[in-house]
């Protein structure tokens, strides 16, 4: 135990604590109280198979690493036979009374693979045939996702590939190439694969008062709810964004805004502060990582996190389009919180390694 | 496992610079946050109550109103109105289509009100008033569809006498765009008196509307009141009106035009404002509908215009009881002088016939009042000249508004020279004096002023005020004129009804005794050999009648228009004659029959003028007052009667109950 790291285990306390209070609150809200409590039962499962992560060896997880993608694309693939269609979507799966969403541990294992991927490059430069390998490695799960259809999700797999191109390096001219590439991608999505409320929503953001009752009223009643929180907020359960439900999805993916209505920029900042130090421990992991399989999964974990929550907060503010990123940790969802504490165990795994000379 | 040794300093460099860069991410939303909450926080605290706060307007029931006896004039009763929240409507078109299908009104003016209600304010203003009960299902049904309409219970005016009050209460509307830039405590969409009596008496009977701020939920539903001011009742009024002589005057008005006021003499109190023909006043307790204001408007007879205080008029006869007045103050007449009516005089080279085509004979002013002898006012008016008659006019507040609440009086027209060169361009032309003298011309009056006129010819001198309210007349105001010229007058006046030659004698048999003068005043020239009946409605001359009652202590004073009536004394005359009885005329009650009035076998008058030669109506060249009966004149009782008496009145009349 005293081989991991504190700090990181620390913030993911503070991060928790808020998690389960701004969840009580939009819990009272919707007039659901079962939601916090799963919430913190998520949280609590989580913290144990983050030390059971924790205490395995990553090096292992990493070598069987092609079983668990084979496994993930398998089950990916099944959930458009056997998954129900829930709310235009088939990304969820029931085991009894409960849900889970595969796509959330696919990403972990996405990560994983790659990271093993990258230990067979060990050079200053990838080559081409690195590139196209970690690129259909993580294409793979990122288009079943896509076509499940959860747009949010998919667009979560594409900081992993970045990352590892980053971490595993690459010339300036791939760069560009990668860059056209991207835009022709998004084009092409734009053109043939966007849903036309999906189109709409980013346009709504280009231009909020495109339709200031549609589209750009979730966003509207998000900027108020933060806005109005003001210094200090208006304090806990009295929040008149949320409790009167102004505020649209307001515990999962709005559940930023319903902390920073209540607890005014002093409660947001505070957990803004709490993400922060996540991330950095985790790039602090990746520096001290005793393997390039350790930097490279740490650094594209950190950054995968650092995304999903610099997007989801943007959102939440104003600053990017709703895409339906969560934030981690704090937003309703069993299967999210679990796969983000195995990312995190792992990590305690990469650090606990360090010194490792086995 | 592997000896190949993994040079991880690349890795890690890349790992700080991408650090760096979510470092500064972090940083940069962190920013974002203090400028949402720190620096627009205020801005966007005020957006949240918007969000969960709704005022609604608390409408304070307007006072009541009731008449002198206490029968109810204007009242409340409940109906339902439709709010709109301008801001909730996302659709206008949808919301204009959905009020369209439940009959709220027609599309195009559906569409108006919707457009209107945005345009004047973000508060919620009223879009519909007395909606049918089936309405007021259909839009709670789709109020999740429709958050921007709200059902609102509210009160509407009743007015209890109907059309008989149509232009005295005037009519409540929503408020100005004008109204609210001046009265920051109305609120869009308010109703409040727009004309008439609720506009004079606003502030009294529109009390101050109250406010419900209450929470609702983002369906809009209603999750608690938060705070409630609640609105403060109008006060109630009592009127000076008499609804029991109002609707007499109505009754006796039916099928003519024109209008019918009727003081209290002594001190203004209006006890009849009628003005036909008149409208269905309970259109304009809520929202009009443009086809009947239309309807209203382009009707030739214009039964919005408040004829009582709007309309001019010649006086014709009815002014020379004035100018006697003036005459004898002025001492342009004296009860000695007489004039010799052949029926036709040339003056100034002009020819003007008296309305008796044989002649009165010789008249003096008693008999000249009596008989309406134009001759002898033409002479008046000549000697006079137009600066005089005009002072003696202005005298009896002719050429001013008369001054009642209800606002929008015309001044009328009291010409004279100076008018003349002013208006017309050209100094005043001598032959138009004769015309004033008879009330012909262009003097022009409001049936309100002539009563007021006349409330001073016998009430001792005095002009009143008249007024709807008691106490708001204001002290009445001398005009100085001396009380034997006034005696005088007011003894031609009553001889009009009870003398055998009046104008108005055949009113003279009837059980209530008044007194008053007759007034026809051309429409058109006069056509010979042609009656007025004969002639085409438009054609007729207009029917005056002012008169008072009792004669010896005048209480109630009656001023009937009749335009185009053709003839005052069988036309105008009759009608005031029936507000007088139903004033004083015998009443039965409990099995006995009481009269405010003497019957006329007690006849009663004033005391005798004093001559001015210590004789009393015995001038040389001019006929007995008390004349004898005529052998041509085909009166029964009334040839027999005395009209007026030396000495004390046999009877001191009662007063009136």
């Amino acid at each position: 135990m005293k081989r991991l790291d504190p700090w990181l285990l620390l913030s993911l306390l503070a991060i928790s604590a808020c998690a389960y209070l701004a969840q009580g609150s939009t819990a009272r809200a919707l007039a659901a109280p079962g939601l916090a409590n799963r919430q913190l039962v998520w949280l609590a499962v989580g913290a144990v198979l983050l030390l059971l992560f924790a205490f395995a060896d990553y090096r292992v997880l990493a070598r069987f690493s092609p079983l668990f993608y084979v496994v993930s694309i398998a089950v990916l693939l099944a959930l458009f036979v056997i998954a129900p269609l829930r709310g235009g979507t088939r990304s969820w799966i029931a085991m009894g009374s409960y849900t889970v969403q595969p796509s959330e541990f696919a990403r972990v294992v996405t990560i994983l693979a790659v990271a093993a991927l990258a230990d067979e490059y060990r050079q200053s430069r990838l080559n081409f045939a690195a590139v196209w390998r970690m690129a259909a490695v993580v294409a793979a799960p990122a288009l079943l996702v896509l076509l499940q259809p959860d747009l949010g999700m998919a667009l979560t797999y594409i900081p992993i590939l970045l990352a590892a191109l980053w971490l595993g390096g690459l010339p300036w001219r791939a760069w560009v190439a990668l860059v056209i590439a991207g835009f022709v991608l998004v084009a092409g999505t734009w053109l043939w694969l966007l849903k036309p409320y999906q189109r709409e929503r980013v346009l709504t953001f280009a231009d909020p008062e495109r339709a200031p009752y549609s589209s750009g009223y979730q966003q509207r009643q998000s900027k108020i709810a933060v806005g109005s929180g003001e210094i200090t907020g208006k304090g806990l359960h009295s929040g008149t964004q949320s409790q009167l439900r102004f505020l649209p999805a307001q515990y999962t993916d709005f559940i930023f805004a319903v902390w920073a209505e209540e607890t005014g920029f002093v409660g947001a900042a505070l957990l803004l502060a709490a993400y922060a130090l996540l991330v950095m421990r985790i790039f602090v992991v990746a520096l001290s990582a005793r393997d390039r399989i350790g930097a490279v999964f740490a650094g594209c974990a950190g950054f995968v996190l650092a995304t999903a929550i610099l997007v989801n907060v943007g959102m939440v503010t104003g600053l990017a389009p709703t895409t339906g990123i969560t934030l981690p940790l704090v937003s309703y969802g069993g299967s999210s919180v679990l796969a983000t504490c195995i990312t995190l165990g792992i990590i305690q795994s990469i650090w606990r390694l360090r010194y490792a000379n086995v | 496992m592997t000896f190949l040794h993994d040079d991880l300093r690349p890795v890690q460099r890349r790992v700080a610079a991408m650090l760096a860069v979510v470092v500064v991410a972090l940083g940069a939303v962190l920013v974002r946050l203090w400028v949402l909450q720190v620096v627009q926080g205020p801005r966007w605290r005020s957006a949240a109550e918007n969000n969960r706060l709704r005022r609604l307007p608390l409408e304070a029931p307007r006072g009541m109103v009731k008449d002198v006896h206490g029968e109810v004039i204007l009242d409340n009763r409940p109906a339902y109105q439709l709010l709109l929240f301008p801001e909730e409507m996302s659709d206008p078109a949808r919301t204009a289509a959905f009020l369209t299908r439940i009959d709220i009104a027609p599309a195009e003016e559906v569409r108006a009100r919707l457009e209107k209600a945005r345009r004047t304010s973000h508060l919620p203003s009223v879009i519909a008033d007395n909606l049918a009960w089936s309405q007021v299902a259909a839009i709670a049904a789709h109020r999740a569809e429709f958050r921007e309409l709200e059902i609102h219970p509210a009160t509407r005016r009743s007015l209890p006498p109907g059309a008989t009050i149509a232009h005295l209460v005037g009519q409540l509307g929503e408020v100005s765009p004008e109204q609210l830039a001046e009265r920051p405590d109305l609120r869009p969409g308010q109703l409040v008196g727009r004309s008439g009596f609720e506009r004079a008496y606003q502030d009294v009977l529109g009390g101050t509307p109250g406010n419900l701020v209450v929470v609702v939920d983002a369906l809009g539903k209603q999750v608690s009141a938060l705070d409630e001011e609640p609105p403060v009742a109008g006060r109630p009024l009592e009127a000076t009106i008499d609804l029991t002589l109002q609707r007499e005057a109505v009754e006796a008005m039916s099928g003519q035009v024109g209008a019918v006021v009727a003081l209290d003499p002594r001190d203004g109190a209006v006890r009849v404002l009628v003005s036909q023909p008149a409208f269905d006043p309970d259109l304009f307790a809520g929202h009009l509908e443009p086809a009947r204001w239309r309807e209203l408007t382009s009707d030739s007879l214009t039964p919005l215009l408040d004829r009582a205080l709007q309309a001019l008029y010649p006086p014709g006869s009815t002014i020379k009881p004035l100018f006697a007045t003036g005459a004898l103050r002025d001492g342009v007449r004296t009860l000695d002088d007489t004039v010799y009516c052949t029926g036709a005089v040339n003056i100034y080279g002009h020819p003007y016939r008296c309305w008796q085509a044989g002649g009165h004979g010789r008249m003096a002013l008693e008999q000249a009042i009596e008989q309406s002898c134009d001759t002898y006012f033409y002479y008046v008016a000549r000697d006079a000249g137009i600066d005089r008659l005009a002072s003696w006019a202005r005298t009896f507040g002719l050429g001013t508004p008369a001054g009642i609440e209800l606002g929008g009086e015309n001044p009328g027209l009291v010409p004279d020279d100076a008018w003349s060169r002013k208006a017309r361009g050209q100094p005043w032309y001598g032959g138009e004096t004769i015309s004033v003298g008879i009330g012909q011309g262009p003097i022009l009056v409001t049936p309100l002023q002539l009563a007021v006129a006349y409330a001073a010819l016998v009430n001792g001198g005095n002009l009143v005020q008249p007024h709807l309210v008691p106490g708001k007349g204001g002290a009445p105001r001398p005009t100085g004129l001396p009380p034997e010229a006034l005696a005088h007058v007011r003894r031609g006046m009553e001889r009009v009804v009870v003398g055998d030659r009046g104008t108005a004698r055949r009113l003279g048999s009837l059980p209530v005794r008044f007194a008053g003068k007759t007034g026809t005043s051309q429409v058109m020239r006069k056509k010979e050999g042609v009656k007025w009946y004969e002639l085409p409605w438009e054609q007729r001359h207009h029917a005056l009648f002012v008169g008072y009652a009792p004669p010896s202590d005048p209480q109630l004073l009656v001023c009937v228009v009749v335009e185009h009536g053709g003839d005052a004394a069988s036309v105008a005359a009759p009608i005031a004659a029936r507000i007088f009885q139903r004033a004083f005329g015998p009443k039965v009650e409990d099995g006995q029959v009481t009269a405010a009035v003497p019957p006329i076998w007690q006849n009663t008058s004033l005391p005798p003028p004093p001559a001015p030669n210590g004789q009393i109506g015995t001038p040389g060249e001019v006929e007995p007052a008390a004349a004898a009966p005529e052998p041509a004149n085909p009166s029964n009782r009334a040839a027999v009667r005395p009209v007026s008496q030396p000495g004390p009145p046999l009877q001191a009349p009662p007063t009136r109950q």
